[in-house]
């Protein structure tokens, strides 16, 4: 049983930023910290140019890597000659995909043996950009220039770029070994599509493309290898998540796992392009075991646009809905072609996040999902906030616009009409996935509270009137799931290579001699989320203590604890549940130490502000900085059996995952602790020039319990901001010879702050029955819903155009052709 | 992303320059500003056996008014055309139309000369200087010569200024008074490259006729063009909305730009027309 509280929260005001103590608790809140603005424990050090970044380290004997990357989409390599190259003072080595094929394996990969690949290209490139020799030099600088003096034979193939066409039968095959440029095709039905659709009163159907867009960072993911001691290779890395994979990078080194060390760096953002990052600190591995010498390669922007493996979700969907005459949403139907390039390092687990919420707060049982992933001649897909949910989130609620539109009910009727409610959860969904709490209606509530829609309907008819101005408004409620159960990478496939069931995360909590507070993360290091201040601020919940005064390091790969690291808005409820555990075990030593101290029964006492002591009378207890002297320094005054220190670990365990069935009718709880949102735009739209621009938005998100108002309010932001890129300008674009033509931040445009609409922001909190304090993950924000919202914003300010946003990014020139098409047709109006 | 090896010279006058000019040529390249060479040494776009650096040469940072002409040293920043209050006066379409070149820091940063030496056809810079009858001062061993704006712009990225030149000003004739402007952008984002603009100058006489019209427009051909057509037919026109929509059509013919990922050819040619169009209104708005 859950409750759900609307609290008031404006994360963006300056009275909520002054720091930890002076802030104090939310009206009505059960806890101390958690629920606080509080600033981030990260700021300073990143603010003051201290944040130890992967281009900024140095080390003795230091040299550069730089990559020749392939000019064409498709080729066959006949020679690389480095003759030329390793004449330029300076440069030391070559390193070509030859030398990968005699001395290493394949790279980590989750899709099928059969599309192996390899830090740098052997015997064909498969992308334009593609890596195909590595030349490393005294300096970066140097090493650009044998680039340069490479002379590189390849023998062209036909590209293929269009994944419709790769799916023809005389297609060139993109990887011979795997004999067909369809790297995946599986159908799942669940509950009674074809009677579903046959008996609706209304069937929408459309045709939907979702464009290639990809998580930019500030920093480009880099790596510096170093032959260590003992035969140890020590890689220093700001990849994501590494001590969950890093035993793979030692299988593709040929190293045994315990002569890899992977020594944490802070990433300078990711939103998911360093999730699982696993080709740089592979490569720089390499390079490094081939020169005996620390070898650093960070990718420049070139380098991440076209070759970070990171590219996301390139979708083309036939998609149906059926509805009810009164608007009842029945059932869905999806056919997806995913052109996900060259590779499939992550097999299709982005179609498993589509399918963690694929009928959206909906109450709908049936749903079929067609896909066919398909290989054609660009860079791989990886991550990106969203991970492939958010896909489903615009198609969902493009569908449910259409319907509305035909029914003649609003948007927000039509979706209200459908919610699950609030005394359904938990619900299973068709798939098998289960929704854990929800209450949409208030969080619809709580938006339409913020953006007052009869006034925006009045002023819309009034500019068009009185203005000759477009203004249009958009609504969507989306899903936003979080914590994802590793089963969701596998139950794809009926024989699975590797069914992993396990996707824990782990803390370290130690009280030193003097009393003060260290916690050891365990998957990576800072990523440009606020994972320190989380762990401080749940600390200080344990513990009574001021946040401030715990300090934050994260451990090595040789040191770590199980753990998954951040991805699919899972670190947050995972970590809190690691700290937890940790806090109860060591709660216990510290009550078993002052009982036996004071002379008192175990269970009469508590701790509590930073002290332990007797129930009832406070004056009887003592200092943590007292029990840690005994801990530590009088074994003798320790109960019987116990060992010196005051040090706990715990790793917390997925808080509810289930198997799927054999036969895939029901693909299990895999991504359960669901969060939701409500998003309205207002937006105008100049029909003359095809710009856009925003009135009004409003962002309204639960996610459960919230830590941190300011952080939760800094994804909601955020992923807006990328939610408006995908949707309006960003692009990664292949010509029709498979050229990349979007190599530099002159093409490949990224929404600054003047294509950010000013946002008003609320919070709804029903908390998770499953996870500890009943987190949810947010870190998705805005991204699950933008999309759609502006899509919607767009239709309807155009409609009398007949505007349907069918593809993303929506572009000035696509705007601008429907009007002029439907004005012709409507016999040539003049423009303006 | 680094640059090849180059030599690096910074001379601090002009004589000076242009001797280092005319001993490397075309195997030199000016550093101004270097908001946009800058970026594309890195990606190895230009390989320059030797980089002149005119910034240290005081000459090229003055401006130098008179009752007929503002005068801009090569290396004065953008951001000067924005806040000067004499450029506000005596050539108001400049600071209209340095807002949409680049971000702020680009201006700050970012020289006139350099602009209109990259000339880059959606550039606003050209685009204005071709508008407003700018002259181009050019320093060569035998001097300086003067050209017109019109006939600088020589094709894609390239002008008139020789091996052994180096552009030391722009001179602008100010306008009568009463003269109307306005400068109309639409880039994908705020700062972006313009997709189209259009800039105008513009009289009206007695009757409130159109008696003179300068209209230069951007980012629809290899350099940016004065709409002589449009001009034609707007002098002697009482200008409303349809009848200048209609003169701004025929902008359409000049437009050459193919499809790109940003723009259409079609969406180049509706745009040009409405972007001249509105300058065009903004201008008679203004005109007195």
């Amino acid at each position: 049983m859950t409750t759900t509280t609307t609290p008031d929260s404006t994360p963006n005001s300056a009275g909520d930023r002054s720091g930890t103590e002076s802030v104090p608790a939310p009206e009505g809140s059960r806890h101390r910290y958690l629920g606080r603005s509080m600033k981030r424990v990260e700021d300073p050090r990143l603010l003051v140019g201290r944040g130890g970044y992967i281009a900024d380290t140095k080390m003795a004997g230091l040299t550069h890597a730089a990559i020749y990357r392939s000019p064409v989409a498709h080729g066959r390599i006949v020679s690389i000659d480095a003759t030329e190259a390793l004449k330029i003072p300076g440069v030391i080595a070559v390193v070509t995909g030859e030398d990968c094929k005699a001395h290493m394996n394949p790279c980590m990969n989750f899709g099928p043996a059969t599309i192996a690949q390899y830090p740098l290209a052997v015997d064909k490139v498969r992308y334009a950009g593609e890596a195909v020799a590595a030349v490393i030099a005294e300096s970066r600088y140097i090493a650009e220039d044998g680039v340069d003096a490479l002379v590189v034979e390849i023998e062209a193939l036909p590209p293929l770029v269009d994944p419709f066409k790769a799916l023809e039968d005389d297609a060139p095959i993109l990887h011979e070994e795997h004999g067909t440029n369809l790297a995946y095709e599986r159908t799942f039905v669940f509950g009674e599509v074809e009677d579903t659709f046959a008996g609706a009163d209304l069937v929408i159907e459309d045709r939907l493309h979702w464009g290639r867009s990809a998580g930019m960072p500030l920093e480009t993911t880099g790596a510096i290898a170093r032959p260590g001691l003992n035969g140890v290779l020590e890689i220093h890395c700001n990849s994501m998540n590494f001590s969950y994979f890093v035993f793979l990078i030692a299988t593709a080194l040929k190293l045994p796992s315990n002569r890899v060390t992977m020594h944490p760096v802070p990433a300078g953002g990711s939103f998911g392009s360093k999730f699982t990052a696993h080709k740089v600190p592979t490569l720089a591995g390499f390079l490094a075991l081939q020169v005996q010498r620390p070898v650093s390669y960070v990718e420049d922007r070139q380098d991440h646009l076209m070759n970070s493996d990171h590219h996301a979700s390139d979708r083309y969907y036939d998609a149906r809905l059926a509805v009810k005459g009164d608007g009842t949403l029945l059932g869905l139907d999806i056919d997806v072609v995913d052109d996900y390039g060259a590779f499939l390092q992550f097999g299709v687990g982005t179609h498993g996040n589509a399918l963690s919420q694929g009928v959206g707060p909906y109450r709908m049982q049936n749903l079929r999902y067609h896909l066919r992933a398909v290989l054609t001649n660009k860079c791989q897909q990886g991550a990106y906030r969203g991970f492939g949910s958010e896909v489903q989130n615009w198609v969902l609620e493009r569908l449910i616009d259409q319907a509305a539109a035909r029914l003649g009910m609003a948007p927000e009727e039509i979706r209200r009409k459908n919610f699950i409610q609030k005394d359904q959860f938990p619900y299973k969904i068709p798939g098998g996935n289960l929704y854990d709490s929800g209450d949409y209606d208030a969080v619809l509530d709580k938006a339409l509270g913020m953006v007052d829609l009869d006034h925006w309907r009045a002023e819309q008819k009034r500019l068009r009137e009185e203005e000759d101005r477009y203004i249009g408004i958009g609504l969507v409620t989306t899903q936003e799931r979080s914590v994802f159960s590793s089963t969701e990478f596998w139950y794809w496939f009926d024989e699975p290579a590797f069914p992993i069931t396990s996707s824990p995360e782990s803390a370290t909590i130690t009280i030193d001699p003097s009393g003060e507070f260290q916690v050891l993360l365990h998957s990576q290091a800072m990523w440009g989320n606020s994972p320190e201040t989380v762990a401080a601020m749940v600390v200080a919940e344990e513990f009574g203590i001021d946040p401030a005064k715990v300090n934050i390091r994260y451990a090595d790969s040789a040191h770590a604890l199980p753990g998954t690291g951040p991805g699919g808005s899972r670190f947050t409820v995972m970590v809190t549940g690691a700290i937890r555990g940790a806090s109860r075990k060591l709660h216990k030593k510290i009550i078993d130490i002052a009982a036996h101290t004071l002379e008192v029964p175990a269970e009469d006492m508590e701790i509590t502000n930073g002290r332990v002591q007797v129930k009832g009378a406070p004056e009887v207890g003592q200092e943590l900085a007292e029990v840690a002297a005994t801990a530590y320094f009088f074994a003798l005054n320790l109960p019987e059996g116990m060992t010196s220190g005051l040090e706990e670990q715990y790793t917390y365990d997925h808080p509810l995952t289930s198997l799927p069935s054999a036969d895939r009718s029901d693909l299990g709880i895999f991504y359960p602790i669901m969060g939701h949102n409500c998003h309205i735009a207002v937006m105008e739209v100049d029909p003359d020039t095809g710009q856009v621009s925003f009135l009004d938005y409003a962002a309204v998100h639960d996610a459960g319990t919230i830590v941190n108002p300011i952080t939760l309010g800094g994804h909601v932001t955020g992923g807006t901001a990328q939610g408006v890129g995908t949707a309006l300008l960003e692009e990664l674009a292949y010509d029709e010879a498979g050229q990349f033509k979007s190599a530099t931040f002159l093409d490949y445009l990224i929404p600054t702050a003047n294509e950010v609409p000013a946002m008003k922001m609320g919070h709804v909190e029903t908390p998770s029955p499953f996870t500890e304090y009943g987190i949810k993950g947010g870190g998705e924000g805005g991204r699950m819903a933008t999309p759609g919202v502006i899509s919607a914003a767009i239709d309807d300010a155009l409609r009398e155009y007949g505007m349907q946003v069918r593809q993303l990014p929506i572009k000035p020139s696509d705007i601008v052709q429907t009007v002029l098409a439907a004005k012709a047709a409507n016999g040539g109006a003049a423009t303006t | 992303m680094k640059p090849p090896p180059f030599a690096y010279y910074d001379p601090t006058s002009v004589d000076e320059a242009v001797s280092l000019r005319a001993e490397h040529e075309f195997d030199s390249l000016i550093l101004a500003g270097g908001q946009s060479l800058v970026p594309m040494l890195n990606i190895r776009l230009a390989r320059p056996e030797v980089l002149i650096d005119i910034n240290r040469i005081e000459d090229l940072q003055t401006v130098r008014v008179t009752d007929t002409h503002v005068e801009f040293g090569a290396t004065v920043r953008q951001h000067h055309l924005e806040v000067d209050p004499v450029v506000r006066e005596k050539l108001p379409l400049l600071p209209e139309m340095a807002r949409y070149i680049g971000h702020v820091e680009n201006r700050h940063r970012g020289t006139i000369g350099g602009s209109l030496a990259h000339a880059d056809s959606a550039a606003e810079l050209p685009t204005a200087a071709i508008t407003m009858d700018a002259e181009m001062v050019i320093a060569g061993p035998n001097g300086v010569r003067v050209e017109a704006a019109q006939d600088f712009f020589a094709g894609w990225m390239s002008t008139t200024v020789d091996g052994d030149e180096l552009l030391v000003a722009v001179r602008f004739p100010v306008p009568r008074a009463g003269t109307g402007y306005g400068f109309v952008e639409v880039a994908r984002r705020d700062g972006d490259f313009a997709l189209a603009a259009a800039a105008a100058q513009l009289t009206l006489d007695e009757s409130g006729r159109i008696a003179s019209a300068a209209i230069g427009v951007a980012s629809i051909t290899d350099r940016p063009v004065r709409a002589g057509a449009v001009e034609r037919q707007l002098v002697g026109m009482l200008p409303t909305r349809a009848s200048v929509r209609e003169a701004a059509a025929a902008i359409v013919e000049e437009v050459t730009a193919s499809d790109d990922m940003h723009a259409t050819h079609a969406y180049r040619r509706h745009l040009a027309a409405v972007v001249t169009a509105r300058a065009v209104t903004a201008a008679v708005a203004r005109a007195s």
